[in-house]
C-alpha cells in the first residue's frame, strides 16, 4: 500500500501518490487476469494478431505502471514478457507451448510480486531470475533443451545476489521513528555524470520540511556522498531521488551506525536492518532485487547498493499490516451497473412515494394519524436513501488531482522550468462517470499551462516574478455544479498573437472583439499560439477537443487572462450526469424539460415585440439584443386542443455562446430530474437530449438546448 | 437465457411456444421467449416527428420504452384505446419495446410440422418477417419474426445506419 511509501514524508501532498497505487494495483490485477485468460485461449497453431496484440498490451500496461511507481522487479519481468510477446506479434517467432507456460508462470510471479508491494513490501519476494532467463532464451529463439547454446542469449542476470534471498540473520540499525530527525549518509553512484547527484541537493532546497543536506568529500571521483538530516523514511527519499538517479545507485546509511553499511559492503550480504528480537520470521529485504536490471546486476558490486536502502522502514511494519487489513475490509468493489440499478430503483421509489403523498393529502389527520405518520417517515427515509445512494457514485476530486504532481514535475524537468502545483478543494465530490471523463481535458489544460503559460526561470526573474511558476488547481461547488479552475501565473494569452494567428488561419476577426471573444478563438480546431511545436504541446490539437469533451458533459469552459500575469481556465460541470436541475415548461398539453443551467431568463412577450424576417423566421428584441425565436409548438408539432390558449412566454436559453428565445405556454416549475437515456430502447430524437420521469410517472422529454441553438443559426 | 433457449430447441418434438394476439380479424403468433410482460395501455408521451404508429414512450419501472401500435402499422381499420387495449412488452437483444394489440388470446405450442411456409403475398410488412403460417384446428396463425420486424429500418425504432 501506498502508505508504506508515504509515512513521515516531509514532502506532503506533493507526493501523495496513494490514490494512484490503489488504482494501479487494481488495474494491474485486471490486466493480469485478462492476459491469463487470453493466453489460455490462445490457439498456438493459428494465433491471430488481435489476440497477440491484446496480450502484449496487457503486459505493456503492467510494465508501464510498475515502472512509474518504482516496482522495478515487476517492471523488469513484464519487460521481458513484453519483448517476447513483441517478437511473437511481429511473427518473428512461432508461438510454442513453452512460451505460454513461461508467460503464465510469469503472470503468476508478477501477481505475487504485486501483492507483496500492495501489502507494503512484506514477505519474501518471488525469485524471477530463472523466469527472466527462460523468457529471454525463448525470445532469442532458443527452445529450452538446447541449453548449451544459451550462451549466445543476452547475458543472463547474475543469480548470486538473488540466491541469497531470505537473509538468514538480519541485524538491525536504529529503528525509524517518524517525525524524529535522523542523521544519514547517502552515497550516490557510481555515476557517469556525477553532476546528476547535485540535483538531489536541489530537492532538499526545493521541498520544505525535507531536511538539510551537505557535501561530504567522496572517496571516488564518480560517486558523491552527502550527509543528510531528515525526518523522511528511506523509501520516501528513494522515491524522491528516483527523479534524478536510479534507485540502484543510491545507498542510504545511518550515519550513527556506519558499521552496518561497511559490513554490508564487506561480506556482500546486503543486510542493513537488524531485528534484535531475533526470533521473528525474516522479512524479505529484497524488494528491488529480483528484477534489478540484469545488465547491471552482473556487476556484483552493485548488488548491496540496490538492496540495502529498502530495509530501514521495516521496523514500523507491524502497525501498517493492521491498517492494511482494516482497509481491505472497509471497501468493496462493485460493478457500476449495480449501483446504477440501485439508483434507478430508488428513483422509482421516490416516484411511488410522491404518489402516495399526493393521494393521502386529503385524508383526515385525526382518523388516519398512524398512516400519515408512517407516510411522513417514508418521505424522510426515501429522501435520505436517495441521497446516500447518489453518494455512492460520488468520489472526491483528489483522485483526479493526485495524478498531476508527478506529471507536472516530469514535465517541468523536461522543459527546464520550475513549477509549483497548488491544489485546493480536493475533497469536492463529483460523479464517478464525470471524474473519468474530466481527467483527460484537465491533463491537457495543466500541460498547456506548464508548457505555454509558465515562462523559463530566467525570463520570470527578468520580469520581476519569482523563479517558480505556480499552477493552481482548484475545485469547488457552486450551486448545482462543480467549478474546476486551472490557474497559472505565467505569461498569459496575447491578444495580438491570437488575432494574428487567427487571421493567418483565415478566421474572421476584428480588433474590436471583446477579450472574451478573442480567448474563445483558441478553441478553434488546429489553433495553437506556440511558436514551435514541442513534444509536449503546440500542435494545436487540444483546446478544441477539451471544449468538445466538456460540452459533451453538459459543461462549459471559460478563459480569463491578463497578458504577463497569467491565465485562468474555469471548467463548469454538472455534479452528476444522472441528475440535472430542470425547468419544466408546458406547451399545449405536453411538458418539456429545459436544463436549468442553460436558462438565462424568461418573460411574458407581447405580439408587438416579435418581428418577422423574410421566410417567416421570427426575432425578438430583448433589451439591446435581437434573438431568434423558436416556437416549441411548431418544432414539436404539438397538437392544440384548446384554441383559446397560446404561447406567450419566452424562455431565453444559452448554449455554445449564443442565445435563442423559446416560445412556450407556461412555466411549470423547477425540480431535479433523473436523466434517462432515450436511445437505449429508441433512437436519437432531434432536439431532445434525453427523457425523465415526472412525479406522476409519465415521461417528459429533455430538450437539447445546444441543438436548438444550432438549429436557429442555420 | 441461453440455457433455457437450448432446452426449448432440444425438446423431442421440436415444438415451440407462441404467444398469440389479435389485430382486427387476424391472429398472430410470436415466440414467447421474446415476451417480457403484458400490461394495460397507458397514454405514452408523444415524440415529435415520429411515424404515426410510434405512439411515444412510457415509463416502465424507470426504463423509457417506446410503444408501437401494431394496428396502425398493419393498417387495421380502427385503433381504439380502451381499458381492454393490451401492450405486449418485448425484450429483443437488450432492447425493450412495447407493442399495442387488440387482445392477447393464449399461448400455443406448435410443432414444426404444423407450420407452413407463407406464400408470397402483398402485405403491410416485409415478407421475410413472416416465419410461416401455423394451423391450429380451424384457426390460422401468422407467425412473426418479431425481432426482425422490430429492428427493420421502416419501423423507425433504430437509426438507419445502425
Amino acid at each position: 500500500m501506498a502508505e508504506t511509501y508515504q509515512e513521515g514524508s516531509g514532502a506532503g501532498a506533493d507526493f501523495d501518490l496513494s490514490q494512484f497505487y490503489q488504482i494501479f494495483f487494481e488495474e494491474a490485477g485486471e490486466n493480469l487476469d485478462q492476459m491469463e485468460q487470453m493466453l489460455l485461449n490462445l490457439d498456438l497453431s493459428s494465433a491471430n494478431d488481435e489476440e497477440l496484440n491484446g496480450i502484449f498490451r496487457c503486459a505493456h500496461s503492467i510494465k508501464g505502471g510498475s515502472a512509474t511507481f518504482g516496482f522495478s522487479d515487476v517492471a523488469e519481468l513484464t519487460h521481458q514478457m513484453e519483448s517476447l510477446l513483441d517478437r511473437l506479434r511481429r511473427h518473428e517467432l512461432q508461438p510454442i507451448p513453452q512460451m505460454v507456460d513461461v508467460l503464465l508462470e510469469s503472470a503468476d510471479a508478477s501477481r505475487s510480486l504485486l501483492a507483496r508491494h500492495q501489502a507494503g513490501g512484506q514477505g519474501e519476494a518471488v525469485s524471477t531470475t530463472s523466469l527472466v532467463r527462460r523468457i529471454s532464451d525463448l525470445a532469442a529463439g532458443l527452445v529450452p533443451g538446447d541449453a548449451a547454446s544459451a550462451v549466445v542469449a543476452p547475458p543472463p542476470p547474475a543469480p548470486a545476489p538473488v540466491a541469497a534471498a531470505p537473509a538468514p540473520a538480519p541485524k538491525v540499525s536504529a529503528p525509524v521513528v517518524p517525525g524524529q530527525p535522523r542523521q544519514l549518509e547517502i552515497q550516490i553512484g557510481p555515476l557517469d555524470r556525477p553532476e546528476q547527484a547535485d540535483a538531489i541537493k536541489e530537492l532538499f532546497r526545493d521541498i520544505p520540511g525535507l531536511g538539510s543536506i551537505r557535501d561530504v568529500p567522496g572517496s571516488q571521483a564518480n560517486t558523491r556522498v552527502f550527509a543528510v538530516e531528515t525526518t523522511s523514511t528511506n523509501d520516501d527519499l528513494l522515491d524522491l531521488f528516483a527523479f534524478h538517479v536510479s534507485k540502484e545507485q543510491v545507498l542510504i546509511r545511518d550515519a550513527a551506525a556506519p558499521g552496518d553499511a561497511a559490513a554490508a559492503d564487506a561480506d556482500d550480504e546486503p543486510v542493513v536492518a537488524v531485528d534484535t528480537s531475533g526470533g521473528e520470521a525474516p522479512y524479505g529485504f529484497f524488494n528491488g532485487a529480483p528484477g534489478a536490471p540484469h545488465g547491471e546486476a552482473a556487476a556484483a558490486a552493485h548488488a548491496p547498493v540496490a538492496q540495502a536502502p529498502k530495509a530501514a522502514p521495516k521496523a514500523s511494519a507491524e502497525p501498517k499490516v493492521a491498517m492494511q487489513a482494516q482497509m481491505e475490509s472497509t471497501t468493496i468493489r462493485v460493478d457500476v451497473k449495480k449501483v446504477d440499478q440501485l439508483i434507478n430503483l430508488v428513483g422509482e421509489l421516490v416516484i411511488t412515494q410522491a404518489m402516495l403523498a399526493q393521494n393521502s393529502r386529503g385524508l383526515d389527520a385525526g382518523a388516519y394519524q398512524q398512516l400519515l405518520a408512517g407516510l411522513a417517515d417514508l418521505d424522510r427515509n426515501t429522501r435520505d436513501l436517495q441521497e446516500s445512494v447518489m453518494s455512492i457514485r460520488m468520489i472526491p476530486m483528489s483522485i483526479v488531482f493526485s495524478r498531476f504532481p508527478r506529471m507536472l514535475r516530469d514535465l517541468a524537468n523536461k522543459l527546464g522550468k520550475k513549477v509549483e502545483l497548488v491544489t485546493l478543494g480536493e475533497a469536492t465530490e463529483l460523479d464517478k462517470g464525470l471524474v473519468e471523463k474530466i481527467t483527460d481535458p484537465l491533463t491537457h489544460l495543466v500541460r498547456n499551462s506548464c508548457d505555454h503559460g509558465i515562462e523559463m526561470p530566467a525570463d520570470r526573474l527578468a520580469k520581476g516574478k519569482s523563479e517558480h511558476g505556480t499552477i493552481t488547481l482548484s475545485a469547488s461547488h457552486q450551486g448545482g455544479s462543480i467549478v474546476i479552475e486551472v490557474r497559472d501565473d505565467g505569461r498569459g494569452l496575447s491578444r495580438e498573437k491570437i488575432l494574428s494567428k487567427a487571421q493567418e488561419r483565415g478566421i474572421e476577426v476584428s480588433d474590436q472583439m471583446s477579450d472574451a471573444d478573442v480567448w474563445q478563438l483558441i478553441f478553434a480546431p488546429g489553433f495553437s499560439t506556440a511558436d514551435e511545436v514541442t513534444d509536449v504541446s503546440g500542435r494545436g490539437v487540444g483546446m478544441d477537443v477539451v471544449k468538445r469533451n466538456i460540452a459533451a458533459l453538459n459543461g462549459s469552459v471559460e478563459i480569463d487572462s491578463a497578458e504577463g500575469y497569467g491565465m485562468k481556465v474555469s471548467v463548469r460541470l454538472p455534479l452528476t450526469l444522472a441528475i440535472m436541475d430542470g425547468m419544466s415548461v408546458g406547451v399545449g398539453e405536453e411538458v418539456y424539460i429545459l436544463p436549468l443551467s442553460s436558462v438565462v431568463e424568461s418573460f411574458q412577450v407581447n405580439a408587438d415585440d416579435v418581428s418577422t424576417v423574410a421566410q417567416g423566421s421570427q426575432l425578438v428584441k430583448v433589451r439591446d439584443e435581437y434573438m431568434p425565436v423558436i416556437a416549441l409548438e411548431k418544432i414539436f408539432q404539438v397538437p392544440r386542443f384548446d384554441l383559446n390558449k397560446s404561447s406567450n412566454i419566452m424562455v431565453v436559453v444559452e448554449a455554445d455562446g449564443s442565445r435563442v428565445a423559446l416560445l412556450v405556454d407556461e412555466l411549470l416549475g423547477q425540480h431535479q430530474v433523473v436523466v434517462k437515456n432515450l436511445e437505449s430502447n429508441y433512437r436519437k430524437v432531434p432536439n431532445v437530449s434525453g427523457a425523465t420521469i415526472l412525479g406522476d410517472g409519465t415521461v417528459a422529454l429533455i430538450l437539447d438546448t445546444g441543438g436548438l441553438v444550432r438549429r436557429a443559426r442555420h | 437465457m441461453s440455457v433455457i433457449g437450448k432446452t426449448a430447441d432440444a425438446a423431442p418434438t421440436g415444438a415451440r411456444e407462441y404467444l398469440t394476439f389479435r389485430l382486427d380479424q387476424e391472429e398472430y403468433g410470436i415466440d414467447i421467449l421474446k415476451v417480457q410482460e403484458i400490461r394495460g395501455y397507458e397514454p405514452p408521451t408523444r415524440i415529435a416527428n415520429a411515424p404515426d404508429f410510434i405512439k411515444g414512450v412510457v415509463n416502465l419501472r424507470g426504463t423509457i420504452v417506446p410503444i408501437v401500435d401494431m394496428r396502425i402499422k398493419f393498417n387495421c381499420a380502427q385503433a381504439d384505446y380502451n381499458s381492454f387495449t393490451v401492450v405486449i412488452i418485448l425484450n429483443l437483444r437488450n432492447r425493450v419495446v412495447g407493442i399495442v394489440v387488440d387482445s392477447v388470446s393464449d399461448v400455443m405450442e406448435l410443432t414444426p410440422e404444423s407450420i407452413r411456409s407463407a406464400p408470397d403475398i402483398e402485405s403491410a410488412i416485409d415478407n421475410s418477417c413472416i416465419l410461416g403460417l401455423g394451423s391450429v384446428g380451424e384457426r390460422m396463425l401468422i407467425l412473426l419474426d418479431i425481432e426482425k420486424l422490430m429492428s427493420s429500418v421502416d419501423m423507425g425504432l433504430v437509426t438507419a445506419n445502425e
